[in-house]
């Protein structure tokens, strides 16, 4: 993000109204690839193309805010590497990791991993000083620490099922392997703000969120979420596209000041679920109109979201979850001059 | 209704496994599903009556679930509670004393590692009577297609939890259709809606696994 962006957010989560409306995009491999022209694997393992096809969004978008910007990763299988996750690269779709845990006892001998050098995240943090020149020379900064949350990351490790039913059955292990994670998460985030001064903002990415009551939530995932973005940074980013109901109304007392819901819910009523408190970057349907409508599907929609909202404050217009795979230029301009006219 | 079904169907709406789960605390060193279904057997109650406590309390947490009343991991837990009862039921459905309503062949699409919804899918049509052949996550469409070529008269579901893998549940029910034309399919995930089922070419679709039952009973009593 430019000073200027960075400078139009900060603003926007203190609750001043922005001229023109602010537009704002997760964008990472289920997109950029493959709308620049090259394959997600190209994307992932070579840095050049990864550099040029994020400039060439910048370029191409200015006026876009697009989060966390310049995001180095390798999918859903960046975290767990570090575990020792077996992660699967196809050429073309998205990779996946393992799990490595097999059972509840194999949570205890676990390795504490150390970021900077293992799995994928020196990879991860190399890629991105290789390119600060040039990122900084495109009039950019690199902005968030970013993550997966830590009941995503568990999820992977363990299995879904078995890490929400773990939760129910041994709590004491569940606790285990989230305390393990947030270290781990707490590390990680920390070399990120080390090794870039530039970093003000903490992004996290956790829909495993969504499966949860309050009271779950509330003992497994929370108090893990607040560890980690108790730090001194000006932005707190939670992205949750599964259903957030639940966890909306504790998302001010967690930290969090941005947050990217999917689309199920209107901006409206998550306005009142975080008491105002939170800024919101949604949430038109990504697939179904972002991806698959045409421009005056996209621009009618759009049009929906901007007229439905009886607060603009606080607000960043997107869609509910990431930029998916698909979408045109056409349909992002679309977006665009919907919001702004 | 004996009091031994009551209480199984009661264990198993509220995730009580056996003695020894600690889970839920309400019911902390009580007798759960396996040792209760183990003394209604016992008793002479009938495999058939013992299904039926299943189904109703499998279809009162569903029910619950669907009003957002509780979540997955409560959901989950249910299933497990009527996992333990289905083992001891098993021997009957081998025999022929139980009959299934139909067989559910059932998977995570290619790319997608998420076993939430295709595991609470899975549990929750088999405690309604169902037979389930699961074929795991990450389920290439030609791991599909043998599956229906193995499972005359099959129906299929096909789950995914991540927006990108959408690509690749189309794909599959195309394929699915193509080959086996008369096969119904059923599709279901976060990021699906009825409208992208349909465009998809599936027969059908579920935002919760009481939804799914609700189809497949239909599918089989047309």
């Amino acid at each position: 993000m430019t000073d200027q962006q960075w400078i139009t957010l900060q603003k926007i989560i203190k609750n001043e109204i922005v001229q023109p409306l602010p537009v704002g995009f997760i964008i990472d491999c289920p997109w950029l690839p493959n709308w620049y022209g090259i394959n997600i694997l190209d994307y992932f393992s070579n840095d050049e193309l990864w550099l040029k096809a994020n400039l060439k969004a910048l370029q191409d978008f200015p006026d876009v805010m697009f989060l966390p910007g310049f995001w180095s990763e390798f999918g859903m299988c960046t975290e767990p590497s570090a575990f020792g996750a077996r992660c699967i690269f196809p050429i073309n779709e998205f990779p996946h990791a393992h799990k490595v845990i097999q059972s509840v006892d194999d949570i205890d001998s676990l390795p504490q991993p150390n970021p900077k050098t293992d799995g994928l995240l020196p990879f991860v943090l190399n890629r991105l000083k290789l390119a600060q020149p040039k990122i900084e020379a495109a009039g950019h900064n690199i902005r968030f620490a970013v993550a997966r949350g830590p009941l995503n990351i568990a999820s992977y490790l363990m299995g879904s099922t078995e890490f929400l039913t773990t939760m129910m059955m041994q709590p004491e292990k569940a606790e285990a392997l989230m305390k393990k994670i947030t270290l781990y998460l707490k590390d990680w985030l920390h070399l990120q703000m080390e090794t870039f001064p530039s970093i003000d903002g903490i992004f996290l990415l956790d829909d495993i969120i969504g499966f949860m009551g309050e009271e779950e939530f509330r003992n497994f995932g929370m108090p893990y979420f607040k560890e980690l973005y108790d730090a001194n940074v000006s932005v707190k980013f939670l992205h949750n596209d599964a259903p957030c109901k639940v966890s909306a109304p504790l998302l001010p007392e967690i930290g969090v000041n941005l947050f990217n819901m999917g689309f199920d819910i209107t901006l409206n009523e998550l306005q009142q679920l975080t008491q105002h408190k939170v800024t919101l970057l949604g949430n038109i349907p990504p697939r179904d109109v972002l991806a698959s409508g045409d421009v005056t599907k996209v621009r009618e929609v759009t049009t929906q979201l901007v007229n439905s909202l009886q607060d603009k404050s606080k607000i960043i217009f997107s869609c509910g979850g990431g930029m998916p795979p698909g979408v045109s230029s056409e349909n992002i301009q679309a977006f665009i001059k919907a919001v702004r006219t | 209704m004996d009091e031994l079904v009551v209480r199984i169907s009661h264990c198993v709406e509220n995730g009580k496994i056996n003695k020894a789960s600690p889970y839920p605390n309400a019911m902390k060193g009580m007798e759960g599903a396996d040792e209760l279904t183990k003394q209604a057997l016992d008793a002479a109650i009938g495999p058939d009556a013992i299904l039926q406590a299943c189904n109703d309390g499998m279809q009162r947490i569903g029910e619950r679930f669907s009003r957002n009343e509780v979540f997955v991991p409560e959901l989950l837990m249910a299933a497990k509670a009527m996992h333990a009862v289905m083992a001891h039921l098993e021997p009957f459905f081998k025999s022929g004393t139980v009959k299934v309503k139909g067989k559910f062949v059932l998977g995570t699409v290619a790319g997608d590692l998420h076993d939430i919804g295709k595991n609470l899918v899975r549990m929750v049509v088999e405690g309604n009577g169902w037979e389930v052949i699961d074929l795991g996550v990450d389920v290439k469409s030609t791991k599909f297609l043998d599956a229906i070529k193995n499972t005359p008269g099959c129906i299929v579901g096909l789950s995914a939890l991540l927006t990108t893998t959408m690509v690749n549940m189309s794909k599959t029910v195309q394929e699915i259709k193509i080959q086996f034309p008369a096969t119904k399919v059923i599709v279901g995930g976060a990021p699906l809606t009825m409208d992208a089922a349909l465009k998809m070419g599936a027969d059908g679709y579920s935002h919760d696994p009481q939804g799914a039952v609700t189809f497949l009973d239909k599918i089989s009593a047309a």
